[in-house]
């Protein structure tokens, strides 16, 4: 009896995930179809804004501006010397790369995950569900996800920051119906926020320690992976039960993300020289900001 | 009577610096992005042959808003001075192409949507940061300016978009290829992308 119960559940499970990847095929095949007609209408290609978010200005962003005489070799003194130049360069941010064959083969797979599967999943399902709907979903799940900014936010010693958290938790979900709808924004004027907890490490102190790229999370760092970890035993979805629907749940989540954001990243790559290092330094650059928030 | 004056005096010298700042930098960038928006707006400008004489419009007035020269050194740093003469000039009329491209994409697909002109922030002597954000239905996107002054007028040497500056991000392409390749390479490398864009 037990074994037989057990029997229907795992078959349950196959019929599930059978379920969930026709779906998901059916997406990349409107996608595919989709793809070709509007290639070129304007609407393909929506806003920019490489990770989603909401956020307040910094109030010093200013580098000071170091002045760098150049290094001249004995033979171009000479010329130099007529005419000396003086050339401003702010510091940029470096980070180590030791596992940089790695990291080139993720960001490439990537890359094509993003093409071959994402994107066209992504076009097919904003084909069937309209921009309200996908922007009412992107809501919700970021209310869910409250608890990861509220502990981010309170172990930075941000009392402000998790106070609204809290406030826009309990509005979103009751004005909010549910959280779809950014009621706390629109009503209380508190705007979605961004803190995880790799940014709660950085603002310790503690560096990137090297760079890492992660096949379907995309770039990262030795600090950051470690808030990704803990990120995701303070994300509600992480603890749905079986594995296969929290992984659906969460793959549907980055569907609708990526529908909401399509051509960001045709925009970056199209004009990077030197894609990899722009998006490594993207990512540097966008952290570094955060962590100074 | 004294101590009226000397409030007076006082008052005088703080209301200086306020017209000094009165926002120069601001009002340079206002104009100018003002300038790209009604471009994107002109809706006697449709279909292909719009878009690409909207390009052509967006290229000319960014090359009053951007100082491309500023931006080249800016992002080549310390390998600027590894460029002769001629290949300085020929990778300012490159990247000022590839800038133009990266810029006009972006700001095309803010057409409709809402700019907001925040503060500015003095970064140096001669340089400002201006703060605008595009309002859209799905997110707040902060566009930062950077400005330089050159003469009467300032001119943009950097946009941080999201906190990413896009000379930073150029320049750390630039010295990768730079590190293991010769100027003509690099300078090679661009001319195709630019080719192809």
């Amino acid at each position: 009896m037990k074994c037989n119960f057990h029997g229907n559940k795992t078959r349950r499970g196959i019929v599930k995930l059978t379920a969930y990847v026709l779906i998901m095929l059916s997406f990349i095949f409107i996608g595919y179809n989709r793809a070709s007609a509007e290639e070129s209408s304007p609407e393909s290609q929506t806003v920019i804004s490489v990770p989603q978010q909401e956020t307040t200005p910094p109030i010093e962003q200013a580098k000071p501006a170091v002045i760098v005489e150049p290094q001249q070799k004995p033979a171009e003194r000479q010329k130099a010397a007529a005419e000396p130049e003086i050339i401003e360069e702010e510091p940029t941010i470096q980070i180590a790369d030791p596992i940089r064959p790695w990291n080139n083969a993720m960001y490439h797979f990537n890359d094509k995950l993003y093409f071959w599967v994402l994107k066209p999943a992504s076009k097919g399902y904003s084909a069937v569900i309209p921009e309200d709907m996908r922007i009412a979903v992107s809501n919700f799940f970021e209310n869910v996800t409250t608890p990861v900014r509220f502990v981010s936010s309170i172990l930075q010693l941000k009392i402000e920051k998790a106070g609204n958290e809290l406030l826009r938790f309990v509005y979103n979900s009751t004005a909010g119906v549910c959280g779809l709808a950014d009621a706390a924004k629109a009503d209380l004027g508190i705007p979605r926020q961004k803190e995880d907890l790799g940014q709660a490490l950085g603002s310790y102190g503690i560096g990137h320690g090297f760079y890492i790229v992660w096949p379907f999370f995309g770039p990262s760092s030795l600090r950051d992976t470690v808030g990704l970890i803990g990120d995701a035993f303070l994300d509600p979805v992480s603890y749905v039960n079986p594995l296969e629907a929290s992984v659906g749940i969460t793959a549907y989540d980055e569907v609708n993300t990526v529908s909401l954001h399509i051509g960001d990243y045709e925009d970056l790559k199209k004009s990077a020289v030197e894609p990899y290092v722009s998006i490594r330094d993207a990512y540097l650059q966008y952290r570094k900001k955060k962590v100074e928030e | 009577m004294r101590k009226k004056t000397v409030v007076f005096i006082i008052i005088v010298f703080l209301m200086v610096p306020l017209c000094v700042y009165a926002g120069p930098p601001l009002e340079a960038v206002k104009t100018q992005v003002n300038k790209v928006l009604d471009v994107l707006r002109d809706s006697s400008l449709k279909g292909e042959a719009g878009k690409k004489v909207k390009r052509e419009k967006i290229r000319n007035i960014s090359g009053n808003m951007f100082d491309y020269t500023e931006l080249s050194k800016r992002t080549l740093g310390q390998n600027w001075s590894k460029l002769n003469a001629g290949q300085q000039t020929e990778f300012l009329g490159l990247y000022k192409t590839l800038l133009e491209d990266a810029y006009a994409d972006k700001i095309i697909n803010y057409a409709d949507e809402k700019v907001v002109f925040g503060k500015e922030t003095t970064l140096s002597e001669k340089t400002a940061e201006v703060q605008t954000t595009i309002i859209t239905k799905k997110a707040d996107i902060p566009i930062y300016y950077r400005v330089i002054q050159k003469g009467a007028d300032w001119k943009v040497y950097d946009v941080v978009i999201e906190g990413v500056s896009l000379v930073s991000n150029y320049r750390n392409q630039f010295k990768e290829i730079l590190s293991n390749k010769t100027p003509d390479a690099l300078l090679d490398t661009l001319r195709k992308k630019v080719g192809k864009a």
